[in-house]
């Protein structure tokens, strides 16, 4: 990317601004990597220590005597295979029941708008400045007794699916990126005989590409990183998601075998991350929130 | 092309997204069509965001004994103003926010700025910054946790490595909240910093040019150009981030087992956990819930009045 | 109905569909058809500890062999307890029909209004050793002269040691200190000889543990942190004072408790079984933790009783576990509940108290805990404990040789504990700390919290 920025290029020029700059970028690379690597290293190596050793002061930069046993053992402590399917069970499902149901949702209300579609977005905008966490007690208590259908949802799936819908931060960027879509594709669409559903489906859905990239990272995200819900609501140790599970964890083993979890719990993603990190990384900017 | 629905009066600018079209038949249908697919949503907000606020406010009114439930007015929220965590609570909840202000929203933003000059290694750099974000939270804390360690932790023995003077960390009650932010920063900071790097990238050359014909020095171009350019991006995710950092948890949680030295990190949100779940106090979760609810909806009073879009 | 229409449904189906699709709880049939009676108990251990799990699945089908007409549905839940999730079974009424709950939870159980009376249903011919039962643990179930539940297990606390740390500082680990000036003499010494960031004592400030263990130091001075009547706090005193002070120094003056502070539970155990930890104050299952989850060696570890001022404390905390009966189970239910729970809890040689099986496993034995019973019982017990020993017994000879009476926990234990945290965290994290100041802080909440539940 070569477009102008705050730095002018003519003063990159200039004799002893050339050196400052490689000497700034050298400086940020070295600080980078130690802020953010470093303690990723630590952690991996931290789970090869002895317990002794992991509370020996002052640390030391390379375990005395290194042993991939305790990674063994973190493995079967933490059963990680189950905590990451429930993990993934959890954010896929959340996922799917926002892009079908908020989107729907946007969509009726930017371009139908139906009666009463006004109170309805406002209900919903409303809900944005109120953190889920505040509504802890008595959505917990829904879930554990749904009205008039009287099921319990704890430790279910729905638990976590069926509320993440209520995301008016999505449904408030959705319903933006449909008020800008041309009145006249869909003009065109409806020449054809094409249904609102039809429109959605065939013209609108395709352009919204991008937020939808981004609606489906924040959902996953959520998911990935929300702890308090699930924390009341999956308290089956069979049903919790990874960071609940590694919680759980912290609470019944050795520090260095919850260390050596610690790093088994974020290889995962941070591998899958790597290798996928170039269509990561667009995907976050093409849907970036450009006013 | 009949037109059913009551005429909209829209203070707003008429964007081509605010003309109605009712090309699709006769209103009612339209009406009809369109709650069809407002319905899941609608269900959903009804069950688990919309009762819920109701509910909030009946049982903050409430009071079970011995398996009866009564009404008892306000003495829930007697009780909970009464006590003296309840106001360290917000004044712990107001400095989580401060701080996070400062270091979880200026310094993404000045980070991405630095890394926006940068002609090489941006990419290497976007994805160390990025890397946190990929860890489970309780991956990240309970590193920081044995990190912060006060006797010789990883951070004490660096800085005492360099001859600086070291910290309690996480047992002081000075430090313990900036902890928590330094923490909470450290794994939250990628994605606004590739947020503000996209809107930077959106910036026209050109702006930055003229500003340099009319003399603008560096600084002031980053404060007229820079800053205005990117004013939606931060207001937006100023909003976001003062609505994530009301409701931390976790990092109290998890970093300093809830409440902390002397009770140094015991947010609003820890106090209504306890309330619930610990202390089986339903009624005094739910008044600090209201409260919490009551403060949320001034600060989004304040805020929509001072982020008035432009024209 | 065009395709729009259709589509349209379908997305609206989708969502009350899936609504309606949540599988409800099945409810539990009380079924008692033909003399048969089934119940559902809380607690079976968890897939992941197989030994208990296969033992108490055994005794299970011993069980039902000798009650051809009763059937036990394990529930398995670890931990028994989830705070959390126990609160949401009480509000919605789906707990076993014989479920678990800790001895601090007896406030919150009558509560819920969700138990079952079971006064008439326990006597000496259905609990066989219920006249040795030891009356403070089984009045944790009784409110008003009737009784609500049945104990498990209970606990008393007492002075664990690390025998390694106690020989290195050239201290003799047979003899555990007995009075606090002790404590903190043979803290500085194990800090001050055996080094490498070792605390000589360690206690509790997070996770409302440290009031529990303020509590327990309150017992221990002879005191109490609530008046008889359980109206008004009653630590704001010299008892209080004197604790506070003592950990301050021992913090602060000594430097013998380390730098790690705000412990809770899990906390302090981990640092423990890494040996930097030379005492604390804890009860016998804190040493099962330590070798089960936490890989620290049984040989390492001893206890002594709980210290006081002047000799061994003349009352400590106990508490401990119990099994309460849902109020919508049949008089039939209780009574199997009932007959299974002497099987399982309270018969020697059967159930928990099957050493000998347990030795032939591999579960701990010799602990001194639970001293569930007095009297001929006990000492049947403490015999198949010796016999069966899996555990070096002499370990905890100190404590078993000066038995000190325990005292239950106050009313609203957790609420108390909260405000209790505070002021335990103040003394261990800062250097100023103002005791009186804190423990007049401290009484102020306490007295609202018990005006506020009456």
């Amino acid at each position: 990317m070569q477009t102008r920025t705050l730095v002018s290029p003519t003063r990159l020029h200039r004799p002893g601004a050339k050196a400052a700059y490689w000497i700034v970028l050298g400086a940020v690379i070295v600080l980078f990597t130690l802020v953010f690597i470093g303690p990723l290293y630590w952690m991996v190596t931290g789970g090869l220590k002895t317990a002794q050793e992991t509370a020996q002061a002052p640390p030391t930069w390379w375990p005395a005597h290194p042993d991939p046993g305790n990674y063994a053992t973190a493995w079967s402590q933490l059963s990680l295979g189950r905590l990451l399917a429930n993990t993934v069970l959890y954010a896929a499902g959340a996922l799917a029941f926002q892009l079908v149901f908020d989107v729907a949702a946007a969509y009726a209300l930017s371009k139908l708008r139906p009666v009463l579609g006004n109170v309805v977005l406002a209900a919903m905008i409303g809900t944005l400045m109120i953190p889920a966490t505040v509504l802890i007690v008595p959505q917990y208590l829904t879930v554990l007794d749904l009205p008039i259908l009287h099921a319990n949802l704890l430790n279910t799936p729905w638990a976590i699916w069926l509320p993440s819908v209520t995301n008016a931060f999505n449904i408030f960027l959705l319903k933006r990126f449909f008020d800008a879509v041309p009145e006249e594709l869909l003009a065109a669409g409806a020449i054809d005989g094409a249904g609102p559903i039809r429109t959605l489906w065939s013209i609108v859905l395709p352009i919204s590409r991008p937020i939808l990239g981004v609606v489906s990272i924040f959902a996953v995200t959520n998911v990935w990183k929300d702890f308090l819900w699930p924390l009341l609501a999956e308290a089956d140790p069979a049903r919790q998601p990874l960071n609940v599970g590694i919680y759980s964890l912290s609470q019944n083993v050795p520090q260095n075998i919850l260390i050596a979890a610690l790093a088994i719990a974020a290889a995962p993603t941070v591998v899958i991350f790597l290798i996928f990190q170039r269509n990561i990384m667009s995907g976050l900017a093409a849907g970036s929130l450009k006013g | 092309m009949t037109v059913t629905a009551a005429p909209r009066r829209s203070q707003r600018s008429t964007r081509s997204g605010q003309i109605r079209v009712p090309r699709y038949g006769r209103g009612v249908r339209r009406n009809l069509t369109g709650w069809l697919l407002l319905a899941g949503g609608v269900l959903c907000f009804l069950l688990f965001s919309w009762y819920p606020m109701i509910r909030e406010f009946v049982l903050s009114v409430q009071q079970t004994r011995f398996g009866e439930t009564s009404f008892v007015g306000l003495a829930n929220y007697q009780r909970v103003i009464d006590d003296p965590a309840f106001w360290q609570a917000w004044r712990n909840t107001a400095e989580f926010t401060g701080l996070a202000l400062l270091l979880g929203f200026a310094l993404p933003f000045l980070i991405a700025v630095v890394l926006n000059e940068f002609r090489h290694a941006q990419g290497y750099l976007r994805v160390l910054v990025y890397l946190p974000v990929m860890l489970p939270p309780a991956s990240a804390l309970l590193l920081f946790k044995y990190a912060y360690d006060p006797g010789d932790g990883l951070f004490n023995s660096i800085l005492s490595t360099f001859g600086l003077p070291t910290s309690q960390w996480l047992q002081s009650t000075t430090m313990a909240m900036p902890s928590l932010v330094l923490a909470s920063t450290w794994m939250n900071m990628g994605s606004a910093v590739l947020i503000y790097l996209a809107a930077l990238q959106s910036i026209p050359g050109e702006l930055y040019e003229a500003a340099e014909i009319d003399g603008a020095r560096l600084f002031r171009r980053f404060w007229h150009v820079t800053v205005p350019q990117c004013r939606l991006v931060l207001s937006l995710m100023l909003m976001l981030q003062v609505i994530s950092t009301m409701q931390m948890f976790i990092e109290a949680f998890l970093l300093a087992n809830g409440s902390g030295p002397e009770g140094a990190t015991t947010t609003v949100v820890y106090l209504i956990y306890q309330h619930a779940f610990n202390l089986n106090d339903l009624g005094g979760a739910s008044a600090l819930g209201v409260l919490l609810l009551l403060v949320l909806a001034a600060f989004a009073a304040v805020y929509v009045r001072l982020d008035r879009p432009r024209g | 109905m065009n395709s729009q229409f259709r589509r349209a449904l379908a997305v609206a189906l989708a969502a009350c569909a899936g609504a309606a699709g949540l599988a409800g709880c099945g409810s539990s049939d009380n079924g008692s058809s033909n003399g048969k009676v089934t119940i559902s108990v809380d607690c079976q251990p968890p897939k992941s500890n197989k030994t208990d799990r296969d033992a108490w699945n055994a005794d299970v089908a011993a069980f039902q062999k000798l009650h051809p007409n009763i059937t036990i549905k394990s529930v398995d839940k670890f931990p028994c307890e989830e705070p959390a999730s126990f609160t949401a079974q009480l509000r919605g009424g789906t707990e076993a029909d014989v479920f678990y709950a800790y001895a601090t939870d007896t406030e919150q159980v009558l509560d819920s209004g969700q138990v079952a009376d079971i006064t008439p249903y326990v006597t000496d011919k259905t609990v066989p050793g219920l006249s040795d039962l030891d009356k403070t643990t089984l009045n944790v179930g009784r409110r008003n002269g009737k009784l609500y539940s049945l104990p498990r297990t209970n606990y008393a606390m007492g002075l664990v040691i690390n025998r390694k740390l106690f020989k290195q500082a050239g201290l003799d680990p047979d003899q555990p200190p007995t009075t606090w000036a002790e404590v903190a003499k043979d803290a500085k010494q194990i800090t001050e000889k055996v080094g490498h960031g070792v605390a000589g004592y360690a206690d509790y400030s997070a996770g409302n543990n440290g009031g529990w263990h303020f509590t327990a130091e309150m017992y221990a001075q002879g005191g109490q942190v609530v008046t008889a009547d359980g109206k008004k706090a009653d630590f704001n005193n010299a008892n209080g004072r004197a604790i506070l002070t003592r950990l301050h120094e021992m913090r602060y003056t000594d430097d013998s408790m380390g730098a790690k502070q705000n412990l809770a539970w899990a906390d302090l155990l981990k640092l423990a079984s890494a040996g930097k930890v030379g005492m604390y104050v804890g009860a016998p299952d804190t040493i099962k933790a330590i070798h089960e989850n936490f890989k620290g060696d049984y040989a390492d570890f001893g206890m002594g009783p709980m210290p006081g001022e002047t000799g061994p404390a003349p009352a400590t905390l106990g508490g401990g576990d119990q099994y309460f009966f849902k109020k919508t189970d049949t008089p039939a239910q209780i009574r199997a509940g009932i007959a299974w729970l002497a099987y399982e809890e309270l018969t020697p040689g059967k159930g928990q108290f099957d050493y000998a099986r347990g030795k032939r496993i591999g579960q701990t034995v010799g602990q001194p805990e639970p001293q569930l019973f007095t009297g001929d019982t006990e000492a049947k017990i403490e015999k198949l404990r010796a016999d069966n020993a899996t555990v070096p017994v002499d370990n905890y000879a100190s404590f078993r040789e000066h038995p000190v009476p325990f005292k239950v926990e106050p009313p609203n234990a957790q609420a108390i504990y909260k405000v209790l945290d505070t002021a335990m965290s103040a003394v261990l994290t800062n250097r100023n700390a103002d005791v009186g100041k804190l423990l007049a802080t401290a009484e102020q909440q306490v007295n609202q919290v018990l005006a506020a539940t009456g």
